[in-house]
């Protein structure tokens, strides 16, 4: 009964709290992409509503909104060629630990290049100047000896189009509506994917949510990868048996003898 | 039509990709070698990741040497004897080059081994080829008959122990040869992704001095067996065989060398050979310039846990 009361009165507290700031809701269009055969990509739009009440504060800064869309993590070897008699060769290499597969930012036009330096927008990796990258053959995160690696990543990654950013790319309808749209391309890893959505005032961080989005291969697809992985020997016998078989109606469809 | 590859996991063109498998199927017919070393390249030079090109070319060559095989096997045109030790000595050499293969690819040196590897050979080959190829059509121009070998003929390979009777290519030669010969082809198969019969055809004819009528059909029965065991090996190991990119190459394969079957028989023989020794020697020299050539990008990702980005 006592615990009751106290956790009725936390309650009470934490919702004065709240009313002092923005509450941001937020909605993704497609929360399930589905990889099928004649997959070509797809857009994801973000949408959000700034709700504020008569408690909430005047704030002399605009509203910036951030929307962060991460892959799930995964090492990756960066490789550069190396001139070796003549011939190029894959020569130094470094191991980039767990960086998301994909991410793309979108900002409203306020968050520019040269906001996000400032280490409110560091802290939360906004931008890719403000990932933080671990090597596995190094201390310090970001280490300047590897910088040569770090930019050909973001480079090769941005040619890809699995990482992007895009600097305005938020828009507001009206006051407190906001849209973004994320450029989902077609070679999209599968995996469970964040999406984090940030509400400043200038520097500081009113509201953040964490939704997800999940993107797998569905029917043939998903059928086929599934029995490359785990009945990798059945699939094996089965690209063999499916090979023999055309083979031989081939034969006998051509046949001329 | 863009088609997405489950185990690529890209989108390509289908067409595209059906058109490739029916040019190469088409020089195969026409040239009657399985096509292997020109199919791999033409795969990665189009994006499609090296490890994918490789492990699926495997089960495309089954396919259309699998036609071709039963073909010969309709006309008695095989010596089951010498089919069945060069299998199983190739089985051995395909074990070999998968381990060498996922060895390589973990090391980040694939490419560059692969891209070697058919700058020599090819080179050699193809030089080889040409060269007996011009000289045969310069004789043929001089009105001078063709050397012919005489069956009798003798070579330091016929001095080696171990020796075998295979009666329906009646000969005795040692077995030594003809094992290193299967392991060295099921090796080159499944490093390169070519089916191997442009170097094990002129083996078996010029150093084991197998009748040529036998050569083809034998060389097939092999590649067969070695590409399915090299498909399913590639399959266990790394996770590579794209079968919808099989399907596609496999059909475009089959129907362009029946086309290509059809318009070689109305090319000389030796005019045949000079061009194929042309097509091998540009693949080479394809693959030197992106060796020695300063690459427009000097950076490439992996993925640790296997796939290409």
């Amino acid at each position: 009964m006592r615990l009751r009361v106290i956790l009725a009165a936390l309650l009470a507290l934490a919702a004065v709290g709240t009313a002092q700031a923005e509450k941001m809701t937020v909605a993704i269009s497609t929360p399930e992409i589905q990889i099928n055969s004649n997959f070509t990509g797809t857009n994801v739009t973000i949408f959000g509503v700034i709700e504020r009440d008569a408690g909430t504060i005047a704030r002399n800064a605009p509203y910036e909104v951030a929307t962060l869309v991460l892959g799930p993590p995964e090492t990756v070897v960066a490789r550069r060629k190396d001139r070796f008699l003549g011939i190029w060769l894959n020569g130094a290499s470094e191991t980039i630990v767990s960086p998301p597969i994909f991410y793309s930012l979108a900002t409203t036009p306020g968050l520019g290049a040269p906001q996000l330096a400032a280490p409110a927008f560091r802290n939360l990796e906004l931008g890719f100047e403000n990932i933080a990258f671990t090597y596995a053959d190094r201390l310090e995160t970001n280490d300047p000896g590897a910088s040569e690696f770090r930019e050909a990543f973001l480079r090769l990654k941005g040619e890809s189009n699995l990482y992007a950013e895009n600097l305005g790319g938020v828009s507001f309808i009206g006051d407190s509506v906001f849209r973004a749209t994320v450029r989902i391309p077609a070679n999209v890893p599968v995996g469970r994917y964040r999406v984090l959505v940030y509400l400043f005032a200038g520097e500081a961080l009113l509201a953040q949510s964490e939704e997800s989005i999940k993107v797998s291969k569905i029917g043939f697809e998903q059928y086929m990868f599934e029995a490359a992985h785990s009945r990798a020997a059945l699939y094996g016998l089965g690209c063999v048996a499916l090979a023999l078989f055309t083979g031989w109606i081939a034969g006998v469809v051509f046949r001329r003898d | 039509m863009l088609i997405y590859l489950p185990i690529a996991e890209i989108s390509v063109n289908m067409f595209v990709i059906f058109g490739m498998g029916a040019a190469v199927g088409f020089l195969s017919g026409l040239f009657g070698v399985g096509g292997g070393f020109l199919l791999t390249p033409l795969l990665i030079f189009s994006g499609i990741p090296p490890v994918v090109s490789v492990a699926t070319v495997a089960s495309q060559i089954v396919a259309s040497s699998a036609s071709a095989a039963l073909s010969y096997w309709r006309r008695r045109m095989i010596d089951m004897k010498l089919a069945t030790i060069l299998m199983l000595s190739g089985i051995v050499g395909t074990l070999i080059g998968v381990v060498v293969f996922n060895m390589l690819r973990s090391l980040g040196q694939l490419d560059l081994i692969v891209s070697i590897a058919y700058v020599t050979l090819l080179g050699a080959i193809g030089v080889l080829m040409l060269n007996e190829a011009v000289r045969a059509i310069l004789n043929a121009r001089a009105g001078r008959p063709a050397t012919l070998r005489r069956p009798g003929q003798h070579s330091w390979i016929h001095g080696l122990p171990l020796k075998m009777r295979f009666k329906r290519s009646k000969l005795y030669v040692s077995a030594i040869p003809v094992v290193g010969l299967g392991i060295a082809i099921g090796f080159l198969g499944a490093l390169l992704g070519i089916g191997g019969g442009f170097i094990l055809v002129p083996a078996l004819i010029y150093l084991l001095r197998v009748p040529t009528n036998l050569v083809i059909g034998t060389s097939l029965v092999q590649i067969v067996a070695t590409m399915s065991v090299a498909t399913v090996l590639h399959s266990t190991t790394n996770q590579s065989v794209d079968i919808v990119l099989a399907i596609i190459l496999m059909v475009g394969g089959v129907i362009g060398a029946q086309f290509g079957a059809r318009v070689g028989q109305n090319i000389r023989g030796d005019q045949l050979r000079a061009l194929l020794a042309l097509l091998v020697l540009g693949v080479a020299i394809r693959f030197l310039a992106s060796l020695v050539a300063t690459p427009a990008e000097r950076f490439s990702l992996t993925l640790l846990s296997g796939g290409a980005l």
